[in-house]
């Protein structure tokens, strides 16, 4: 009985998760979203959201922020994750580098508000939301990177040392290659995140608006650009599920194969 | 050029990575966490941050009706985390030692894994055409006459707001309690079984202890996300849930600069006590330096 009760009241809780998810893409085909009801059928949210200005530029910044904070993660996780497991203070450097993992978004936000804006006095803006996202993306980058790292076989570089391989052959025709699952992993996170973002986002911001501030303030506004909400976020819901997929195809097939 | 240039850095090597990690890691992070702390310890007077030491903040902090909304913040942050504990523990131990097979885990996992990249205020805001006075729920009672009149405690009450972070703080605790109890050498499991112990004998000495990792885990990012819960606290408590949050960020925007750095300490300094009050409790049943001696291979 009690694995059974287990089994249920877990995937009932995974259900009550994506059952939001399915239904907010049925009603943003519903002509009045906010009754609920996903009847009758209409594509009318889909136009207001064509001529509604204002939120095809957070859009765009979104994606372009998204898409460094992603490429930095891959980069910078590739090397610390390379250097993790050959250094003599392992664990403290990982637990460090996790450590914005356990601290609540809003905390941490604040606290990268009050060092750069009250303390450094910098004008925040785009490069500040992205400085945010980078310290939150990072640590998840950081755990895919190890899996693989901490398992590399370093036989095969000192082979190819003996072989005369310089350094940089070494790293790009051996260690590259093993580890590019990982990178690819790790940057596609850092993408997701940071395009996802909004606690740290919010303090980071200065008077830049990036889509999920904008979807924030037009869903806590209570306004009746809720309906365009809905189309928006099953817009990007359909961006970002397959790249998903695609992740998880990348760790669960090529990640568990490579062991 | 490039290349002799490159040689020299020897950036390939990658030993190089680690202190410019650091320094950038400590800039970005401890920094900030550092100047959060001594930030409490000012004070705003005529829109204007004094930088003198003292408790003026942190008194006020107390003093003024915050310290309801801090017990109202805990009190939701407890009852989610115990929640998800209560049905996550049971069912990362179906997920990692049940009859589950590969592919269902693997595929649990990853839909586990997915709610962390989809924006929450999106997700969040649907519940409200599902739990409004007119919206779906409602529709269903009174079509089906099981309610006469309107259902209003479904939304902009406490109760949205707990039943939306349990669903939303879940996997956060289920996949940390996985990945303890996922290495835990099934031998352990059949040796005991096989002298006899009963599966309450197996749950409690064998199981409980070598997954307390991946408990505290998961108590830590879940109770850290209830306590600096916002999304759910505003969209569905319709300003009538005050935590935490709504408070540094309307201190945020009044420019209380020390306030915002108070509360913001507070909730990592409650994080804190309540974790050491928990590995104070745990260690009763089992020391928590053998769990993670007993970790390594």
């Amino acid at each position: 009985m009690w694995p059974g009760f287990a089994k249920w009241a877990g995937l009932g809780l995974l259900a009550l998760i994506y059952a939001p998810i399915a239904w907010l893409a049925l009603l943003s085909f519903s002509a009045r979203p906010l009754s609920g009801i996903p009847y009758p059928l209409s594509l009318a949210n889909y136009r207001a959201l064509l001529t509604t200005p204002g939120w095809t530029g957070p859009f765009l910044i979104s994606f372009v922020i998204a898409a460094v904070v992603g490429l930095v993660t891959a980069v910078v996780a590739c090397f610390v994750g390379r250097a993790i497991p050959r250094s003599r203070r392992a664990g403290g450097i990982v637990l460090l580098a996790l450590l914005p993992l356990f601290i609540p978004g809003v905390s941490l936000g604040a606290a990268l508000f009050i060092f750069l804006r009250v303390l450094l006095g910098l004008n925040l803006g785009y490069w500040s939301i992205m400085l945010g996202h980078l310290v939150w993306s990072f640590p998840f980058a950081l755990i895919i990177m190890l899996v693989l790292t901490t398992r590399f076989d370093h036989r095969l570089l000192e082979a190819a040392a003996d072989l005369g391989a310089g350094s940089w052959r070494r790293f790009w025709d051996i260690e590259f290659p093993l580890l590019r699952p990982a990178i690819i992993g790790a940057g596609l996170f850092g993408f997701l995140l940071s395009f996802n973002e909004v606690q740290r986002s919010i303090f980071l911001r200065g008077t830049a608006t990036t889509m999920p501030i904008w979807n924030w303030t037009m869903a806590s506004s209570q306004e009746s650009q809720v309906p365009i909400i809905f189309a928006l976020a099953t817009l990007i819901l359909a961006i970002v599920l397959p790249l998903l997929g695609f992740v998880f195809w990348l760790i669960f097939v090529r990640i568990e194969k490579g062991r | 050029m490039l290349r002799s240039l490159l040689r020299r850095l020897n950036l390939a090597d990658g030993r190089w990575a680690l202190p410019c990690f650091l320094a950038v890691w400590s800039f970005l992070v401890i920094a900030p966490l550092v100047v959060l702390i001594v930030f409490s310890f000012f004070q705003t007077q005529f829109f204007m941050t004094v930088y003198k030491p003292s408790f003026y903040t942190w008194n006020d902090l107390f003093s003024s009706g915050r310290f309801e909304v801090t017990l109202r913040a805990l009190r939701i942050a407890l009852t989610v985390t115990v929640i998800d504990l209560a049905i996550g523990f049971p069912f990362a131990l179906w997920l990692a030692k049940g009859k589950a097979s590969r592919t269902v885990q693997a595929m649990t996992l990853a839909l586990l894994t997915i709610p962390f990249f989809i924006d929450l205020s999106s997700r969040i805001i649907v519940w409200r055409p599902i739990l409004d006075e007119h919206g779906l729920i409602n529709s269903f009672l009174r079509a089906t006459h099981l309610a006469s009149s309107p259902q209003r405690w479904m939304l902009y009450t406490e109760w949205p707001v707990h039943f939306a972070m349990v669903i939303s703080y879940f996997p956060m605790m289920v996949l940390p309690i996985y990945l303890a109890m996922n290495i835990i050498d099934d031998t352990l499991i059949a040796a005991c079984q096989d002298l006899g112990g009963s599966p309450f004998r197996v749950l409690r000495d064998i199981i409980l202890p070598l997954s307390l990792p991946g408990i505290l885990g998961g108590i830590v990012f879940t109770l850290g996300s209830a306590l600096g819960a916002w999304v759910e606290p505003t969209m569905l408590g319709g300003g009538f849930v005050d935590v935490l949050s709504n408070s540094i960020t309307s201190a945020y925007s009044a420019l209380r600069v020390p306030m915002v750095a108070a509360l913001s300490t507070f909730v990592i300094v409650l994080l804190i006590a309540l974790l050491c009050l928990l590995a104070l409790a745990m260690r009763r049943f089992v020391r928590l330096g053998e769990v993670f001696r007993s970790m390594k291979p």
